[in-house]
């Protein structure tokens, strides 16, 4: 209940000093703001509740939009889902390297990290406007009835996958991996596949959040997405799953993206300049998890 | 009579739905052992953990030598003077024997923060040198057998000794529960060696045991002190009226099974090896039969239920599956043939303790729990209630968290896994009945009988010697890696003295 309290406490509060704030049109701007956190944090989730954690997600979106913004012009749809295959692979490649080369998944996706930003800026230097097919991704930047249209997609994304983990054997067995995973392995569960899949949902996810920055900014750019991994990641943890692995939902992952959404109009409407934006989201991670460490029994932290 | 050392009154613990401990009073002298018996789930590990200082108690005042304390973690209690070795031995597996017996007190190893470690292992030695084990200060603890690590527990419990200037109070749970007769014999004469410096609470399921190096014995039922007997005058079939409330039977798993006809053979392994491990051992596991495997630590007996499970390959040899050349790549390749293994170390191998039950329960076949897409938690539910049934689990329902039961609940969990599925062709149990008491231990071993009767093939290394003779239609006996001896119980039943002299 604490991360909703907050969430509450935010908006009351933002909207007691700035009332044009709780508006229509204000809300459809911070919705449309938050789209793509939410997706990565999605992905995010998945890899969390699973005990491990994905630092590659914001470069591998970033090198996406590059790769649609290249090809879309000569092949319109067809880059956007190659692009998305693309993403998907290199995500569940990780998740396989990590779950096969007993790596741990910190160590495969800061590697990823750094991966992928170069390749999308050996392929790009530079911004990569897009020339010709706009529209096949323009319409995520557009609005019905005030919605952001990335950001109802991201909430459908979002309940699919809450459906999946809560419903699912995938689900069940993230949790159980989460929680304990040599129970899970001597259970018989192919630990290795559960890992590639959730990485390769994650990858997808990244993916995703490429093509709706290539629809905002109309354009793809090696580094364009770099600077949300911190907020997805805080997203993630300030709605209370467990960086520990094993506890946690989407439905908390949503409570968070918001969180996050909110505070960055708040650091505007306390007269903080955007480019310290960082240190709010820095604090927030270390005190999420400070709330979420479970210390009811003796616990040992690394 | 002689001043109390260790006085708890009216501890009272909850664990979720579950409430542990329930108001109990114990009161331990100086140069005295008392013993703590009662059944599975009866409280005594809380008890323990709470005079150790582990977990707080939610009701209740622990006073040592007559000041009430209030810990707020074990090192405050090992100030006071009190060593512990709990249930699961918690030694740090990648450093030597001697840092983990003096680890948090090195004292005098320690000069300007440089561990010297010629005096470590010194220190080390006298404390193993009290239980009278020849294991090396400077072995890596990783590379000890489970009960070797549990004689360094003991010993390690030991060590606060050196720590205070009082006479120290040591807690032992279950000391003996993973040993095999020899080390049993070190351990008791260990604690009556105790009895001349120190205090000692004794927890052991074996009532033998109990009776024979205690002073005083508390009962405990149901989180409650039913009773507090005197070790001289009391009888085991006195303690187990009182720890289960009734008279017990004879504690026969089986009338041997003398007209027990053949089977066709399951699994057979020719010269199968893994280097440092086991070697050349060619055997055969038939349908409908129980093999007991018997070997002191280092035997290569646990090794090879791993191997035969998938979890370390073999180096050598072949494994045959009905007669088919087969190759294990992991567990659930194993799993997939329907060959499954109930692991020693519960906790950490056996069950998911912030699971619930049912899910606990239908982990490794959760693809026949499921519809076309989704897990239907009815019809899992009602597999569980069925087995929590069948198995006599205590558990307050089929969705409380399985850390919330008691070890010997959890084992039953771990074992029904296997169960809720198709019928397992091969079931191997590494230790089933570890620190279960009598009740749960002829629960476990009556269901391997009854598996073994539906023409499962059963592999099992029993606890107990007694467990062995009583379960088991085959008896292999290994030694430093090798098979020393083969006896047929229903023919040629062996004694108790001659799987020992395999053994060792």
């Amino acid at each position: 209940m604490a991360p909703f309290t907050v969430l509450i406490a935010l908006v009351l509060g933002i909207g007691a000093v700035v009332p044009s704030f709780l508006s229509a049109y204000s809300l459809g701007v911070l919705a449309d703001a938050a789209s793509v956190i939410l997706l990565l944090a999605i992905g995010q989730t998945l890899i969390v509740v699973m005990g491990g954690i994905d630092l590659s997600m914001a470069a591998l979106a970033s090198l996406t939009s590059v790769i649609v913004a290249l090809l879309l012009p000569e092949l319109g749809a067809g880059a956007v889902l190659g692009a998305l295959c693309v993403a998907a692979l290199i995500g569940a490649l990780q998740g396989l390297v990590h779950a096969r080369a007993q790596i741990p998944s910190f160590v495969v996706t800061l590697a990823g990290l750094g991966i992928c930003s170069g390749i999308a800026l050996a392929i790009a230097k530079t911004t990569v406007p897009v020339a010709e097919h706009y529209e096949v991704v323009g319409w995520l930047d557009a609005r019905s009835w005030g919605v952001p249209h990335a950001f109802a997609f991201g909430v459908t994304l979002l309940a699919l996958f809450q459906v999946a983990l809560g419903c699912l054997r995938f689900g069940r067995y993230l949790y159980a991996i989460g929680m304990a995973e040599r129970v899970a392995l001597l259970s018989g569960i192919r630990v290795w596949r559960v890992k590639t899949l959730a990485f390769g949902a994650s990858g997808l996810c990244s993916g995703l959040a490429g093509v709706c920055m290539v629809a905002r900014t109309s354009s793809g750019n090696p580094t364009i997405a770099d600077s949300l991994l911190l907020p997805s990641i805080a997203a993630v943890l300030v709605g209370g799953t467990a960086i520990t692995g094993g506890h946690g939902s989407l439905a908390r992952t949503l409570l968070g993206v918001c969180i996050v959404a909110v505070m960055r109009v708040a650091v505007a409407v306390a007269g903080i300049a955007p480019a310290y934006e960082p240190i709010a989201y820095g604090a927030l991670v270390i005190i999420a998890v400070a709330f979420t460490v479970d210390r009811s029994s003796i616990g040992i932290v690394k | 009579m002689t001043a109390v050392a260790l006085r708890a009154e009216g501890l009272s613990r909850r664990f979720g739905e579950t409430l542990a401990l329930r108001e109990v009073t114990l009161e331990v002298r100086q140069r005295e052992v008392v013993g703590v018996v009662g059944e599975n789930g009866a409280g005594k590990s809380t008890l323990l953990k709470l005079l150790a200082g582990a977990i707080a108690p939610d009701a209740g005042q622990i006073s040592v030598r007559g000041a009430a304390v209030r810990w707020r973690e074990i090192r405050d209690a090992a100030d006071a003077g009190i060593g512990v070795m709990f249930q699961e031995p918690s030694l740090v597996p990648g450093v030597s024997v001697a840092e983990n017996i003096l680890l948090g007190h090195e004292g005098p190893a320690v000069r300007f923060g440089i561990i010297r470690w010629r005096k470590l292992f010194a220190l080390a030695k006298v404390s193993l040198a009290k239980l009278g084990i020849k294991i090396s200060p400077a072995a890596v603890t990783h590379s000890l057998s489970f009960s070797e690590r549990q004689l360094v527990a003991f010993a390690r419990a030991l060590a606060v000794e050196a720590r205070t200037r009082e006479a120290p109070i040591i807690l032992l749970d279950e000391p003996t529960s993973a040993l095999d007769d020899r080390d049993i014999a070190a351990v008791l004469r260990a604690v009556e060696e105790l009895r001349m410096r120190a205090s000692v609470v004794f927890v052991s399921h074996r009532l033998e045991e109990v009776l024979r190096v205690c002073d005083r014995i508390y009962v405990m039922k149901d989180g409650q002190c039913v009773a507090e007997c005197d070790a001289r005058t009391s009888t085991v079939d006195a303690l187990q009226r009182l720890m289960v409330g009734h008279a017990m039977g004879t504690d026969v798993t089986r009338e041997v099974a003398a007209s027990h006809v053949e089977g066709t053979v399951c699994l057979e392994v020719r010269q199968l090896g893994r280097r440092d491990e086991y070697a050349d051992v060619t055997l055969a596991f038939r349908y409908g039969e129980v093999l007991g495997l018997a070997g002191a630590a280092g035997s290569g007996c646990e090794e090879l239920c791993r191997t035969l499970f998938g979890i370390d390959a073999p180096q050598s040899g072949t494994m045959l599956l009905d007669g088919q050349v087969v190759t294990l790549r992991d567990p659930s390749d194993a799993v997939g043939r329907a060959i499954v293994y109930v692991p020693a170390e519960r906790a950490s191998e056996g069950v998911i303790g912030e699971m619930s039950v049912a899910a606990n329960m239908t982990l490794a076949y959760l693809a026949q729990f499921c519809g076309r897409w989704a897990i239907d938690t009815r019809r899992e539910w009602d597999v569980a209630e069925l087995w929590i049934r069948q198995l006599r689990i205590a558990t307050p329902s089929a969705t409380a968290r399985v850390s919330d039961l008691s070890g010997g609940n959890q084992q039953k969990v771990a074992l029904a896994k296997w169960l809720v599925g198709e019928r397992p062709r091969m079931l191997i149990l590494d230790h089933p009945a570890r620190g279960l008491d009598v009740l749960a231990r002829r629960d476990i071993l009556a269901a391997v009988r009854e598996l073994a009767r539906d023409g499962v093939c059963i592999v099992i290394l029993a606890d107990t010697l007694d467990d062995l003779l009583a379960v088991s239609d085959t008896v292999i006996v290994m030694r430093d890696g090798r098979i020393s001896a083969r006896y047929s119980v229903a023919g040629d039943r062996p004694t108790q003295q001659l799987i020992l002299e395999g053994m060792v």
